[in-house]
């Protein structure tokens, strides 16, 4: 009988360690898609299984949305606009941190029609021009206009909601839309459909160059469990690698776990994303690892897209310390 | 017979307008991101698994259901005590009317962040939206009752519960079922708009889903199925009120 007691608790022991899983909430910044993928592939590829960690994912609708459910304990991580928590942060001790850069260049582009007459930034002087109501691009546009001497006024801007963007400039009501360059195999393929092709005009390339999508973590979670949040830093890093180095398979991860999601159009979205993840900024400081002097660079820019004082933050506080050293260390 | 006619003719009302649609999206060549064609929006819903129509159609009607028959089990309760006590009523009916008044996509974010991200905000988010049909109607059929009736109820010593029970209530039905009509369309709707603020399955989510990838054939097949259930959910309201209670129908009805 002893014996008996024994072996059970030895076999309890024994399993106890790889069942006992930390349980996170991961906290999207907007609908599923390629762009969102490597918290799928972590899933699927298991990376954070390797890390014994579950991971619930839930859809969200914008940074701030994402923010504040990280903020309130809704969700342990999530995906969020480093500009938007610094802004946030600079307003109100928001407890979040960014534990690992995901997008190194800013996603923010003008989209026009092949046959426009616009080929420069600067030949929008005049246009009518079309943005979501929400999206964080608004608050960057007065500054890329900037830097090709214009100014809002100089534009006709109209907010839309983010669907009719695409129509309003195939059917000519706009002269051009502001859109995130991972959307562009979808609005190509909206394009297509009706007989045209487009133009992108990235604004990283005017040199609007700052950390924008980022890992976000909840400073409680950071405070009360490190180990675990660092865990699940390294499995992201693991993830993005992977997603954005096997594309096609990152799809099927994708749509494997949320079947709406097309894995070729997934797959697409990757591939259009890929130079906002890897790019000069991550052949420079290294891939995963926040840098004081870009934070500090990207921390200019936020403040003066919504009119803060450079002096109302630490841009530092808004990042983890030990995501300095790099998530994979 | 007259009656079998009158549906035909409803039936080959709809069968021309969709035609006429399907023609004009042809002859004008009108862009699929515009306006789709019914044969394409057709297509859109037979490419989604049948599984996954059910799963999102079971997200939204367990939301719009629950919210739906909760708030029937608080309003009726609360309208009789509004009734009965002037007091209850002065000092709760403002605030219903707050509540109503207060845009629920103003506050579904909100509600989320507070309740969570499950179905008990998106239940909670349906009953704000349904709520106050259900109360007013109830609380305008109940003080609708005539007054000879309630005088002998009186003249007879009935109590008061059965005053309310036996004449009030079955007085007011028509009402009442009114205003469930009303709420059980309002409740797809809050449920809708919980899908859009904060949701991974549910009609809502699907047409917000399929919208943000430009599947806007898919986007529309999603609407008109919600559309069906939503018709669907009202007739089913008609028919238990045609099968429990058709003296509270009227002669149109």
């Amino acid at each position: 009988m002893k014996k008996g007691w024994a072996l059970f608790l030895v076999g309890w022991l024994w399993i106890t360690p790889s069942v006992a899983k930390d349980n996170v909430v991961f906290q999207l910044d907007w609908l599923p898609g390629g762009d969102k993928s490597p918290v799928y592939v972590g899933i699927e590829q298991g990376f954070f299984s390797a890390q014994n960690i579950e991971v619930k994912v839930l859809t969200g609708r914008g940074s701030t949305d994402s923010i504040t459910r990280v903020a309130a304990g809704r969700a342990h991580f999530g995906f969020a606009d480093i500009g938007t928590l610094m802004a946030a942060k600079a307003q109100s001790p928001v407890p979040v941190v960014a534990i690992h850069p995901y997008f190194t260049e800013a996603p923010h582009a003008f989209y026009v029609l092949s046959d426009s007459p616009v080929t420069r930034i600067s030949d929008l002087k005049g246009k009518k021009v079309a943005t979501s109501a929400f999206t964080s691009s608004n608050a960057f546009l007065p500054l890329v206009l900037a830097q090709h001497q214009m100014q809002e006024k100089d534009l006709t801007l109209i907010k839309a909601n983010v669907g009719a963007l695409g129509p309003m400039m195939l059917s000519g009501n706009v002269d051009a839309i502001i859109a995130w360059v991972t959307n562009l195999g979808l609005y190509k393929q909206q394009a297509m459909s009706a007989g045209k092709t487009l133009r992108i005009l990235p604004w990283s390339e005017s040199g609007l160059s700052l950390y924008s999508s980022s890992v976000i973590a909840s400073e409680r979670l950071l405070a009360s469990n490190p180990d675990l949040v660092k865990r699940f830093a390294k499995a992201m890093h693991q993830a993005i690698e992977f997603a954005y180095h096997q594309a096609e398979q990152a799809g099927k991860d994708i749509h494997q776990q949320v079947p709406e999601v097309d894995a070729v159009i997934a797959k697409e979205q990757i591939e259009a994303t890929y130079p906002l993840v890897f790019n000069a900024i991550t052949e420079r400081d290294g891939f995963g690892v926040f840098t004081k002097a870009y934070l500090a660079t990207t921390w200019k820019y936020v403040a003066k897209a919504n009119n803060l004082t450079e002096d109302s933050l630490d841009a530092e506080s808004a990042v983890a310390s030990f995501a300095f050293a790099g998530a994979a260390e | 017979m007259k009656t079998l006619l009158s549906r035909l003719w409803i039936l080959l009302f709809w069968l021309a307008l969709v035609a006429v649609w399907e023609i004009s999206c042809r002859v004008w060549a009108v862009p699929e991101f515009i306006l789709p064609m019914p044969s394409a929006i057709w297509q859109a819903f037979l490419d989604v698994e049948f599984n996954r129509w059910m799963a999102h159609l079971w997200a939204t009607l367990r939301v719009a259901l629950s919210g739906f028959f909760i708030s029937l089990a608080i309003s009726l309760p609360l309208a009789i005590v509004m009734l009965r006590s002037a007091t209850i009523k002065k000092l709760l009916y403002p605030m219903l009317v707050v509540i109503q008044a207060t845009p629920v996509v103003a506050v579904a974010p909100l509600i989320i962040v507070l309740v969570g991200t499950e179905d008990p905000s998106r239940i909670l988010i349906t009953c704000l939206i349904t709520f106050f049909p259900m109360v007013v109607s109830t609380i305008t059929g109940m003080s609708a009752t005539p007054d000879e009736l309630i005088e002998l109820s009186r003249s007879l010593q009935a109590p008061r519960y059965r005053e309310t029970w036996q004449i009030r209530i079955p007085y007011a039905m028509g009402h009442i079922f009114s205003g469930l009509r009303v709420a059980i369309t309002l409740a797809v709707i809050g449920a809708v708009v919980a899908e859009f603020v904060a949701a991974e399955e549910g009609l809502g989510y699907f047409i917000q889903f399929s919208t943000s990838f430009f599947k806007i054939p898919q986007a529309f097949a999603g609407l008109i199925f919600l559309a069906c259930v939503s018709l669907l959910l009202f007739k089913s309201v008609q028919w238990v009120q045609q099968l429990w209670f058709p003296w509270s129908l009227n002669n149109n009805e």
